[in-house]
């Protein structure tokens, strides 16, 4: 046996799994449940694109801001993980300019069984506790360990800037 | 080896939920949902952990170059198992309209790919299927005959405490024809009612008390010490190819390929199976018989020269388009210009003789020597046609989009 189920020929292949991962990405918009102070939903033209939109929580520096994501699912999807992008820039250690988060599950650790609801999830956590020891960003990093007071001033007039 | 919720939850529910299912509007239970397509459980194959999913969500998801891992605990696998056709005749029983639904819906995407399934017998289950119905039509009707159905409650009554419930039920349902019973979930070899069922990599499930265990020969060792294990190891894999008889995949050490199956799929053997000569039919429908030959495919490239041509990733047809596709676009994502290049240095001319060949033909190229090699170069060509549609769509040109898909 050979690896045709997911590599039938280039151009077979993108018939059947995009209507694969459509209908997949169909059942999930469905059952969408959005962590708190979040949401997420496909933009016109493509289910295969959608945008997520975070409120910086309370207590933390981002609070009062506005976070745009955009989610962009692969044509094999769920084989291969959706691409997640900030649109609205922020100051995190886990982000960098352009925008791309560092999510284990995004990459190595992403299994066809995780939704997009799981992804959101992860999002979340990294909103409320950076994850210093995985930084995109390491400097921002240093800080956040080194003098949170500063980082979160920083982080603080960043949402203030960008996010409002 | 495994034990399996879906059973017992069909143990612990067959009385109370039957009675529930309306069979016009069938309330799938979260139990045969699988976990990847979210949908109804097709073909289910049980992994060594326990774990459900359809025959072609485990085949999609499994890792064709090193070990898989099951996509709920992670759990290492390296044998793609079979079908358990148990658990499929039951979802057959339980839920007739979507299952039959869902199969259909899954043919046409195999034809539409032209390779198949193994196929079960499902569509004629009412003819071929005869002997398990009628079984069950002797067990409702007549009550001397319902053995089974008493000692499920010695052995289990905690399961399946409602025996009176479930007599009463079947005095009632005989419009009822295809309700499950507990003959339809028995032990194999004590010919008891299955409890903690475990599923062998063949697909056949038993009690895990009088199942033997059964060890498979290991490749692989943890993905810990992948480095090591593939400096001594790398120049015997050979990445996308598996095994039709045991399953192992990607074959480790010697592949012999058939050289009269015409399937797409084609039809390999890895080194133990080949000596032991399989006499089943492949596990994608391939119509292999003893009389069709093999060869010996050569040792697989080795490490960097699978780097370099994975890199390239165009070595297979059909590359001319995404490639064309990407540099049209501003900014593609790193490497994806490069690629070009050295697609040219590794194969110059390569795009051009592509570009001529139709979708259909391009599993031609399997045949050649490498064909081990080159599915892997698939994967790489789906990325890319996997960037040139995101940028296409982010572009919003939804008709140049169309206009590249196939026509089918």
């Amino acid at each position: 046996m050979m690896n045709t189920g997911s590599s039938s020929g280039g151009r077979t292949l993108w018939a059947s799994t995009t209507s694969g991962s459509g209908k997949r990405i169909q059942k999930e918009l469905k059952e969408l449940d959005c962590p708190p102070l979040s949401s997420a939903g496909p933009i016109a033209y493509s289910i295969n694109h959608w945008l997520a939109t975070f409120l910086g929580s309370p207590g933390t520096p981002y609070e009062g801001g506005i976070f745009f994501l955009d989610i962009l699912f692969p044509n094999e999807y769920p084989f291969k993980p959706p691409k997640v992008m900030f649109k609205t820039r922020i100051y995190h250690c886990n982000v960098d300019s352009s925008g791309n988060v560092y999510l284990d599950i995004l990459k190595d650790g992403w299994s066809p069984a995780l939704t997009i609801s799981q992804v959101l999830l992860a999002v979340r956590s990294i909103f409320l506790t950076p994850d210093p020891y995985n930084a995109l960003v390491p400097s921002i990093a240093h800080l956040y360990q080194v003098d949170r007071k500063r980082h979160d001033e920083l982080a603080a007039e960043w949402t203030h800037r960008f996010a409002k | 080896m495994s034990f399996l919720n879906c059973f017992s939850s069909v143990m612990a529910n067959n009385s109370s939920n039957c009675l529930e299912l309306d069979h016009h509007e069938e309330t799938i239970s979260d139990s045969f949902i699988c976990c990847v397509c979210l949908d109804l459980l097709y073909k289910p194959i049980v992994l060594e952990c326990g774990h459900v999913s359809c025959f072609w969500c485990v085949h999609k998801s499994m890792d064709m170059v090193h070990e898989s891992h099951c996509p709920i605990c992670r759990n290492p696998y390296h044998y793609f198992p079979n079908i358990c056709e148990m658990l499929h005749f039951l979802l057959l029983k339980m839920y007739p309209l979507a299952y039959k639904r869902r199969g259909k819906q899954i043919l046409e995407e195999e034809t539409a790919r032209n390779c198949f399934s193994p196929q079960l017998d499902c569509e004629e289950d009412n003819s071929t299927d005869g002997s398990k119905p009628s079984q069950d039509a002797n067990a409702m009707s007549d009550p001397a005959s319902s053995s089974c159905i008493t000692r499920v409650g010695e052995n289990s009554s905690k399961m399946y405490s409602n025996g009176s419930d479930d007599i009463k039920e079947k005095d009632l349902s005989a419009i009822n024809k295809e309700k499950v019973s507990s003959c339809d979930v028995l032990c194999p070899a004590c010919k008891e009612l299955l409890y903690r069922p475990a599923v062998l990599n063949c697909g056949h499930g038993s009690n895990s008390k009088a199942s033997a265990k059964k060890s498979f020969i290991t490749p692989f060792r943890g993905s810990e010490d992948f480095i090591p294990w593939w400096n001594e190891h790398g120049s015997k894999v050979h990445a996308g190819a598996g095994c039709d008889y045991c399953g192992m995949c990607p074959i480790v050490g010697n592949r012999y390929r058939c050289l009269d199956c015409v399937e797409l799929m084609g039809f390999d053997l890895c080194g133990n199976c080949y000596n032991t000569r399989s006499k089943r039919p492949g596990r994608f429908n391939q119509q292999h018989t003893l009389d069709h030959k093999f060869e010996l495919v050569k040792q697989p490239d080795n490490l960097q020269n699978l780097m370099v041509r994975l890199v390239g990733g165009h070595l297979i047809d059909s590359s001319g388009a995404p490639v064309l596709a990407i540099s049209a676009i501003e900014d593609p994502p790193d490497g994806w210009i490069a690629v070009e290049s050295v697609d040219d240095l590794v194969n110059p001319g390569n795009n051009v003789a592509a570009a001529d060949e139709s979708p259909g033909d391009m599993h031609d190229d399997t045949d050649t020597q490498d064909g081990s090699i080159e599915v892997e170069f698939v994967d790489a060509l789906e990325v890319s046609e996997d960037n040139a549609a995101s940028l296409s769509h982010l572009d919003h040109n939804i008709d140049q989009d169309g206009n590249k898909d196939p026509p089918f």
